[in-house]
């Protein structure tokens, strides 16, 4: 058993007297990668927001390399934990190369200058991802998975150990999503993405977890948890489990057929 | 295509380099009295090489420029600077491009302090008269370099201005989606409602104190003198300071609360230690100069136009200081034996601009 980087122990978040995380636990093994999946709402935002602080838990752990999370500072944190969001505000007037080399923000003090090594550093991120044709370009005039590229060459200049992708493969094409998520795996860092679909979660993702409104239904290599049981309780449509051709990890085949007996109706938020 | 960006970027930059050295000249010559070029030139050579004999046959037209002039140069460049800097950072934290100090409501609060500054603690004012002149406030004549009737305009200022702050922040709630639009809105209401309590105030004070106070909201360089320049001097290279510190965080928050937040800013202290820089600024200017707007909103943008994807702060300030030192020539020479107050043609050119803007935003 590897050293983990990230645990999670008895997380709960409540709102308005709503749960909205009850009881999450699991931990993160160095240079894995982890993929979150359920249905819409089931919480995966939310648990990545208290995974970067944005949102503080009612209760329960987090601890980051042995650290309870609330000791970091702003700027430390930062340097541990990099992330990529799913909606990309807009951004007024920035190159990509700016938006890059904001990256370097949380290992900056007062009045440091961007030095020969850090242009290195942003130049390199940016061949990483297949952009530096585009590195003077607006950022606003890239296409979305361009974009979606540009944030992670900003994730590689923050140096983080954990890298947090919220939904990184939303409204990208399949060759899109593929890539991106390749790239990911290559860096060599721990990542937990949030991943919508289940075909890309069974083959790029060494671990799952499946949430389902807030609660952890599963969590272990996708064979254990990409079930046809498990699938059909939570995201309420049949499928038959198979073995991907290539990497022999589940294959799934969803049925079709669901508007005459209206089961498809109570998932749909 | 980057080597052009670049040529274009140093031309520009060697051009507003030369536009600063010169300035000063010519802005100097020009005026109600009649003054060469070579008269400035000739005053400056002779106050740079140190050659200080000239005090005892000090001429008009040298003590024009010496006394007159220069004070009044360097406060509009510093006027100018600082709107311009307030405005550009506005518009990163808040995330707005019409932010301005004006538009936000913390000009009006600003005045609304001074007013009432003005209006109560002066010797013509409530106070004075309901005590007859128990307060004893320096005259007008001769100003020495520190007294409480100075720093008391500026202290109200701020403290109107700061007030403004968190009514704007208070309506809009940061952090909301349609910020762009309910800032805005709150900064017009926060203006609004300064503005009448400042109206409210002037009603029951002097004529004399309406008429002062009047004159100097639509902002003014002409009572500008050497011992009150360092007030707005400091405050102004300060937060210029301050900000250059913070230049990487303040870019950050341009992604977005949560993006900057990933990246280690602290957001909320960030965003509202800035607004309290802006106003500090815009309150200083206000009480030396009066009320200034829309300068906030126009440097800021020429400045995105000419360096598109650049953050250049300390070419902001130059220009925004050069922008102003101009406004005010045009404002000494335009019409022949009195001056305009350059709030007046900053509001003409700036509402123009503001329209301008609009219509490309879409």
């Amino acid at each position: 058993m590897s050293e983990s980087v990230l645990d999670v122990e008895h997380l709960f978040w409540q709102v308005d007297g709503k749960t909205i995380l009850a009881d999450i636990h699991f931990s993160l093994p160095k240079g894995q990668m982890l993929g979150l999946i359920g249905p819409n709402g089931a919480g995966k935002s939310s648990l990545l927001r208290c995974l970067y602080r944005y949102i503080e838990p009612s209760s329960g752990k987090i601890t980051l390399f042995s650290k309870h999370i609330s000791n970091y500072s702003a700027k430390a944190l930062a340097r541990t934990v990099a992330v990529v969001q799913q909606d990309t505000p807009h951004y007024f007037d920035l190159t990509t190369e700016q938006l890059v080399t904001m990256g370097l923000t949380p290992h900056k003090g007062i009045f440091d200058a961007t030095t020969q090594h850090d242009r290195e550093l942003v130049d390199s991120a940016l061949t990483k991802v297949g952009l530096t044709q585009h590195a003077q370009q607006p950022y606003e005039h890239l296409s979305g998975g361009e974009k979606q590229r540009a944030l992670i060459a900003r994730a590689i200049v923050q140096q983080p150990q954990i890298l947090i992708l919220d939904e990184p493969t939303n409204h990208l094409d399949i060759r899109y999503q593929i890539q991106i998520l390749e790239l990911v795996a290559s860096l060599g860092i721990s990542v937990i993405a949030s991943i919508h679909d289940l075909n890309l979660a069974s083959a790029m993702c060494d671990k799952l977890l499946l949430l389902d409104q807030g609660k952890l239904i599963a969590k272990g290599n996708p064979t254990a948890v990409l079930t046809e049981r498990q699938i059909s309780d939570v995201f309420g449509v049949c499928c038959e489990v198979n073995q991907h051709p290539q990497h022999a990890k589940p294959l799934i085949s969803y049925f079709y057929g669901y508007q005459t007996n209206n089961r498809v109706s109570q998932h749909n938020d | 295509m980057i080597n052009a960006a670049h040529t274009r970027y140093y031309s520009v930059l060697a051009l507003i380099v030369l536009a600063t050295i010169v300035t000063p000249f010519f802005a100097a010559s020009f005026g109600a009295a009649n003054i060469m070029l070579s008269d400035v030139l000739g005053v400056m050579t002779s106050l740079l090489s140190g050659n200080n004999d000239a005090s005892q046959s000090a001429s008009l037209s040298q003590r024009i420029i010496l006394e007159l002039r220069l004070p009044r140069i360097l406060l509009a460049f510093v006027a100018g600077a600082g709107l311009s800097l307030a405005g550009s950072v506005l518009q990163t934290v808040t995330r707005n491009p019409l932010a301005d100090p004006y538009l936000f409501g913390i000009s009006s609060g600003a005045s609304f302090g001074a007013v009432v500054v003005i209006s109560l603690f002066s010797q013509t004012g409530i106070f004075a008269q309901l005590f007859d002149g128990a307060l004893v406030v320096s005259s007008l004549g001769h100003q020495p370099w520190w007294s409480w009737s100075m720093l008391s305009l500026p202290v109200g200022a701020f403290i109107g201005a700061s007030l403004s702050v968190m009514f704007v922040v208070a309506l809009s709630g940061i952090g909301r989606t349609s910020q762009v639009e309910r800032m805005l809105l709150s900064g017009v209401a926060t203006s609004f409602l300064f503005g009448a309590l400042t109206s409210l105030l002037l009603y029951f004070s002097s004529p004399q104190a309406t008429a002062s106070v009047l004159f100097w909201s639509l902002g003014s360089f002409a009572k500008a003198s050497w011992s009150q320049l360092w007030l707005p001097t400091v405050t102004v290279s300060m937060s210029l300071l301050i900000m250059l510190a913070f230049k990487r965080q303040i870019m950050a928050l341009q992604a977005g609360d949560e993006s900057a937040h990933t990246l280690g800013v602290n957001v909320a202290k960030l965003r509202l230690s800035m607004l309290l820089l802006c106003s500090l600024i815009t309150a200083m200017l206000v009480a030396s100069c009066g009320g200034i707007g829309f300068v906030g909103l126009m440097i800021p943008h020429t400045v995105r136009l000419l360096f598109s994807g650049r953050q250049p702060m300390i070419l902001t300030a130059v220009l925004g200081g050069l922008f102003m030192v101009w406004i005010d020539v045009i404002a000494r020479c335009l019409l022949g034996n009195q001056e305009l107050p350059v709030g007046i043609i900053t509001a003409a050119l700036g509402s123009v601009f503001f329209l301008f803007i609009l219509r490309h935003r879409r």
